[in-house]
C-alpha cells in the first residue's frame, strides 16, 4: 500500500489509483482532505495542469464518498477563486455531496458561475486526465447549475441572478438554458422548514471559517526566521527582525506572474485598500504592512514597485513589497504558506494574509475565501492593543507605566548608589562599628575595598547624567538639580571632615530626585496613544 | 411626416440587402458548391456577423472539422471563427464546441491547420495541449509540430512543465532554430541564469542567442548583466556587434558608479572615436551619460 507521504514520486495514472484506494477504503478517506493542500509533497515539482488534473481528481473522489468539514473550505475556495474549467466543474459537483447543505453555499456557486459563464469548456470525470474530444461529458456551468438546483430553496439569495441569467442569455449556451430553467424552478418551492433567518443563511457549518486566530500565549516564535533576509521594493535590504518586530504588522503573499486575477492581484489591490483604512482610523504609522512575494528570483525591486504602484499600493518605510535574497524555505515553513512550486515556479497557491503581533508571531491568518479588509485591520488593531493591555490594564496610564518601568532602572541604581556611597566604611575602624551594630560574625570576611567606593560613584555619576538627559521628556530640570545637589553632599560627606551628616541630605536628594524624575508621564507617547483612539 | 417611414424602409431595406448578401456568402463559404478561392474569398469577408448565430458557427465549424474541404478552405473557416471569438458574449455560448473541435483538430493530418488548432488552444492554455506539446519534445516521434514550434507555443504559459525540457534543447539543440526557441522561452527562469552568463561569453555562439541571453539575464539577474557587459566592452578581441549591445546595456541599465571606472571610460573613449560606426554610436551615448 503505498503511503500518502512517500506520493511524490508517483506518476501521475499511479496517484490516480491510489486516490481511487483511498476513497474506497472508509478508515483512509480522511487523507483526501490531506490531498488539497497545495503544500502538499505530492504536488512539488509539478507543473499547473498536472496540479489541476491531480487536484480534480481527488475532488472528484470526494464528491463519490463525500466532503468532509476540513476539505468542505477547499472547494468553497474553488468556486470563489477558481478559474479552471476542470477545477470549478469537479469542486461544484463535490460540493453537492456535502451532508449539510446550507443557504452560504448560494453565493460561492453563483460567483462561480459568473466567473466561468465565458470559459465554460467541456470537461470530462470518466477518466483520470481526460480531455473532452468530442460533444459528450460535462462543463462548469452545468454542474454550478445543478449545485444550485440541489441548494434548491436555499439558494433563493441569488434567485434574480440566476433569473438574469436566463433572461440576457449572456454566454451561456442554448444546451444550458434548460438546466437554468431547472434550476429556476427548484430554487422557487417554497418551503417553510427551509426559510432562513438572515444569521442562519450567512454562517458556514460549524463556524467554519477562514480566520485562524491564536491567543497571545499561544502563538510561535518567529526567533527561526527572524534573520531572513530581504530586499524591498527600492532595492533595500532589510530582515525580518528589523522591519517586523516592534510593532504589530499586516502581511500578505503573492507573486507578479500569478495569471488567476482574482488572487494575487486582487490581494494587493485589498492590501491597498486595508493601507487606507490603517490611514483612516490614524494607525497607518503603527502598523506596518507587506506583500511578500512567492517567486523571489523573478520580483526584483523594479517589478514589485511596478506591480504595486499600478494597484494604488502605498510604499514607503512602514508598507513595502519584500522578496527574500535568503531564506525562503524557512519562512515558507513557519507559516506554513499554500503553495508548491516547479523550480522556482509556483504550481499552485491559496490565497493568504496574516497579523502578526509585536514579536513577529502570526496572531491571525486569513486564508482561502477571500478576506474582508475591515475584519483584517479590526483584527491588526486589536493585536495592537493587545500588546499594550498585557503590559498593564489601562490604556493611557499603561504606557507611562510601561515607559517608567523601563527607564526607572538607572535611577533606582543612581538612588542606591547613593545610599552604598554615604553608608560606605572607608577604614577598618568603620568595619568594626558597622560590624558591632549588626551583630553579624560573618560580616568580618568583607574586606575593605577601594574599588567598591569609585564603582560606586561611578554609578552616582551615571544615575546624574540619565536625569540631565531625560530632561526634555519630564518636568524641566527640577529632578536634575536635586539629584546633582544630593550626589554632591554624598561626594562632600565623604571627602571632608566634619561633613559626614551631609550624607543624609545627600541620599534623601537623590532619592527625591530620581523619584522625580522617575514619575512623569512622557508627552509623546501619550499623543500616539490619542491618535489610535481617534 | 411622409418623409419619415420612407427613411424607414429605405434603411430596412438596405439592412434586407445585406442580410442577403451575407446570406449568400455563407451559403458559398460552408457549401462545397462554389470554387476554393471564391469559398475562402467568402469566409473573409462573414467572420464576425457569423457569431450572431448559433447555427452559423455551427455551419462553420462544420467546414473546419471536414477533412475532405480543401485545407485552404479550412484555414480560412479557422480564421474567421478565430474572428469571432472576440464577440466574447455572443461566442460564449459557441465556445465549448469550439474547444472541443480544436481539441480533436490537433491531430489532423494537415500540419498547418495541425499548427494553428495548437497555437489558439497554446494561447488558451489548454492543458490538452500542453500534454500534447509536451510529449512530442519528449518522444520526437510523437511530436504534432517541430521542437521550435513546440517550445514557442509552451512559452504562453509559464506555469508549465517546460523548463527542465527547454534546458535540454538548449544542451542538446536539435537545430539552430530550437536553441533560440529555448532559450527565448527560459529567459524568465532565474534559476537558468548561469546558462545565459555562458551563452553571452561564448564567441562561438550566434550573435542571436547571445543578445537573447543579455536580455535575459537583464530580467532575471542585472546585476550580473553589468559585469558581463563591462568585461565584453574591456575585451578587444570581442564582436563589435556584441560590444555595442554592452554598452547601450551599460548606458541603459548601469548606475553611477560606472562613472567612478577609469579602466572602462578609457576603453569606451577609445572605442568612440576608433570602431566601427554602430560601436562608436553606442559608445558616445555611453560617454554622454557617464563622462566627464
Amino acid at each position: 500500500m503505498q503511503s500518502v507521504a512517500t506520493m511524490n514520486t508517483l506518476s501521475e495514472p499511479q496517484f490516480a489509483a491510489l486516490v481511487d484506494e483511498i476513497a474506497d477504503d472508509p478508515a483512509r478517506r480522511e487523507q483526501l482532505a490531506g490531498l488539497l493542500r497545495e503544500d502538499h509533497s505530492v504536488y512539488d515539482q509539478r507543473g499547473t495542469a498536472t496540479t489541476v488534473r491531480m487536484r480534480g481528481w481527488v475532488l472528484l473522489a470526494l464528491a463519490r464518498v463525500g466532503i468532509s468539514d476540513a476539505a468542505l473550505l477547499v472547494v468553497l475556495e474553488e468556486l470563489d477563486t477558481g478559474t479552471d474549467p476542470y477545477l470549478v466543474a469537479a469542486a461544484a459537483r463535490a460540493l453537492r455531496s456535502y451532508p449539510n447543505p446550507t443557504a452560504a453555499f448560494a453565493p460561492f456557486v453563483m460567483r462561480a458561475i459568473m466567473n466561468l459563464r465565458y470559459r465554460d469548456d467541456p470537461v470530462s470525470f470518466d477518466r483520470y486526465g481526460e480531455y473532452v474530444t468530442s460533444a459528450t461529458g460535462t462543463s462548469p456551468v452545468r454542474e454550478l447549475l445543478a449545485t444550485l438546483a440541489w441548494l434548491g430553496p436555499r439558494a433563493r439569495g441569488v434567485l434574480t441572478e440566476v433569473e438574469a441569467l436566463r433572461a440576457s442569455h449572456g454566454g451561456l449556451s442554448k444546451k444550458l438554458l434548460v438546466d437554468v430553467d431547472r434550476a429556476v424552478e427548484v430554487i422557487r418551492i417554497s418551503r417553510d422548514d427551509l426559510e432562513c433567518s438572515a444569521k442562519v443563511c450567512c454562517t458556514l457549518p460549524g463556524g467554519l471559517g477562514n480566520i485562524f486566530s491564536s491567543a497571545a500565549g499561544s502563538r510561535r516564535d518567529c526567533r527561526p526566521i527572524e534573520e531572513t533576509k530581504f530586499q524591498d521594493h527600492e532595492g533595500t535590504a532589510i530582515t525580518f527582525k528589523e522591519f517586523f518586530r516592534g510593532h504589530p504588522s499586516i502581511i500578505v503573499f503573492f507573486y507578479t506572474r500569478c495569471d488567476n486575477p482574482l488572487k494575487c492581484s486582487l490581494t494587493i489591490t485589498k492590501l491597498a485598500r486595508v493601507q487606507k483604512l490603517l490611514e483612516v482610523r490614524g494607525a497607518a504609522e503603527l502598523i506596518h504592512t507587506a506583500a511578500i512575494t512567492y517567486d523571489p528570483g523573478f520580483d526584483l525591486p523594479e517589478r514589485l514597485r511596478g506591480y504595486g504602484r499600478s494597484r494604488e499600493l502605498r510604499l514607503d518605510a512602514r508598507h513595502r513589497m519584500l522578496r527574500t535574497t535568503a531564506g525562503f524555505t524557512a519562512l515558507r515553513g513557519h507559516f506554513k504558506l499554500g503553495v508548491n512550486f516547479i523550480e522556482s515556479l509556483v504550481n499552485r497557491h491559496r490565497i493568504e494574509a496574516y497579523v502578526l503581533d509585536a514579536e513577529g508571531r502570526v496572531a491571525s491568518c486569513f486564508e482561502r475565501i477571500h478576506w474582508d479588509e475591515s475584519q483584517v485591520v479590526d483584527r491588526a488593531i486589536e493585536v495592537m492593543n493587545e500588546r499594550d493591555d498585557k503590559t498593564n490594564c489601562d490604556g493611557r496610564s499603561n504606557v507611562a507605566d510601561s515607559r517608567a518601568l523601563n527607564l526607572s532602572a538607572p535611577q533606582v541604581f543612581g538612588t542606591l548608589a547613593s545610599v552604598g556611597a554615604a553608608l560606605l566604611p572607608k577604614c577598618s575602624i568603620c568595619w568594626a562599628g558597622y560590624l558591632s551594630v549588626f551583630g553579624i560574625a560573618t560580616l568580618k570576611q568583607i574586606s575593605y575595598s577601594p574599588l567598591l567606593r569609585a564603582l560606586l560613584v561611578a554609578v552616582m555619576l551615571i544615575n546624574v547624567a540619565t536625569v540631565w538627559l531625560r530632561r526634555g521628556s519630564t518636568r524641566g530640570i527640577t529632578a536634575f538639580c536635586l539629584v546633582s545637589a544630593g550626589t554632591a553632599a554624598v561626594v562632600m560627606s565623604r571627602l571632608m571632615l566634619g561633613w559626614e551628616r551631609a550624607a543624609v541630605w545627600g541620599v534623601a536628594l537623590t532619592f527625591a530626585g530620581s523619584l522625580l524624575n522617575t514619575v512623569t508621564t512622557p508627552a509623546t507617547r501619550g499623543h500616539v496613544r490619542e491618535s489610535t483612539e481617534s | 411626416m411622409t418623409k419619415k417611414p420612407k427613411k424607414i424602409t429605405k434603411s430596412k431595406a438596405k439592412r434586407k440587402g445585406a442580410m442577403k448578401r451575407l446570406a449568400g456568402r455563407f451559403s458559398i463559404a460552408t457549401k462545397s458548391r462554389g470554387t476554393v478561392k471564391q469559398r475562402v474569398a467568402a469566409l473573409a469577408k462573414v467572420p464576425l456577423t457569423a457569431s450572431d448565430s448559433d447555427e452559423d458557427l455551427q455551419a462553420m465549424l462544420k467546414v473546419l472539422r471536414d477533412k475532405n474541404e480543401p485545407a485552404e478552405v479550412r484555414l480560412a473557416a479557422l480564421r474567421s471563427l478565430q474572428a469571432a471569438t472576440f464577440s466574447a458574449a455572443a461566442f460564449g455560448s459557441f465556445r465549448g464546441d469550439y474547444i472541443v473541435a480544436l481539441r480533436d483538430l490537433a491531430e489532423d493530418p494537415n500540419p498547418e491547420l495541425r499548427q494553428r488548432v495548437l497555437g489558439i488552444l497554446a494561447r488558451e492554455k489548454d492543458g490538452f495541449a500542453q500534454k500534447k506539446l509536451l510529449e512530442g519534445l519528449k518522444n520526437p516521434e510523437k511530436a504534432l509540430v517541430p521542437p521550435e514550434k513546440a517550445l514557442q507555443l509552451l512559452s504562453y504559459d509559464v506555469h508549465g512543465e517546460t523548463y527542465q525540457v527547454a534546458r535540454g534543447i538548449v544542451t542538446a539543440a536539435p537545430n539552430a532554430i530550437a536553441k533560440r526557441e529555448a532559450l527565448r522561452l527560459l529567459a524568465a527562469d532565474a534559476s537558468s541564469a548561469p546558462i545565459f552568463e555562458k551563452v553571452l561569453r561564448d564567441k562561438n555562439e550566434i550573435s542571436e542567442n547571445r543578445q537573447i541571453s543579455a536580455a535575459a539575464l537583464q530580467a532575471v539577474q542585472p546585476e550580473k548583466l553589468r559585469e558581463h557587459a563591462r568585461q565584453i566592452v574591456l575585451d578587444p578581441s570581442e564582436y563589435k556587434e556584441i560590444q555595442a549591445a554592452s554598452l547601450t546595456a551599460l548606458t541603459q541599465f548601469g548606475d553611477r558608479a560606472i562613472a567612478d571606472d577609469e579602466e572602462l571610460l578609457k576603453r569606451v573613449n577609445n572605442l568612440s572615436s576608433n570602431a566601427p560606426t554602430k560601436v562608436k554610436q553606442s559608445a558616445r551615448r555611453f560617454l554622454s551619460k557617464y563622462g566627464r
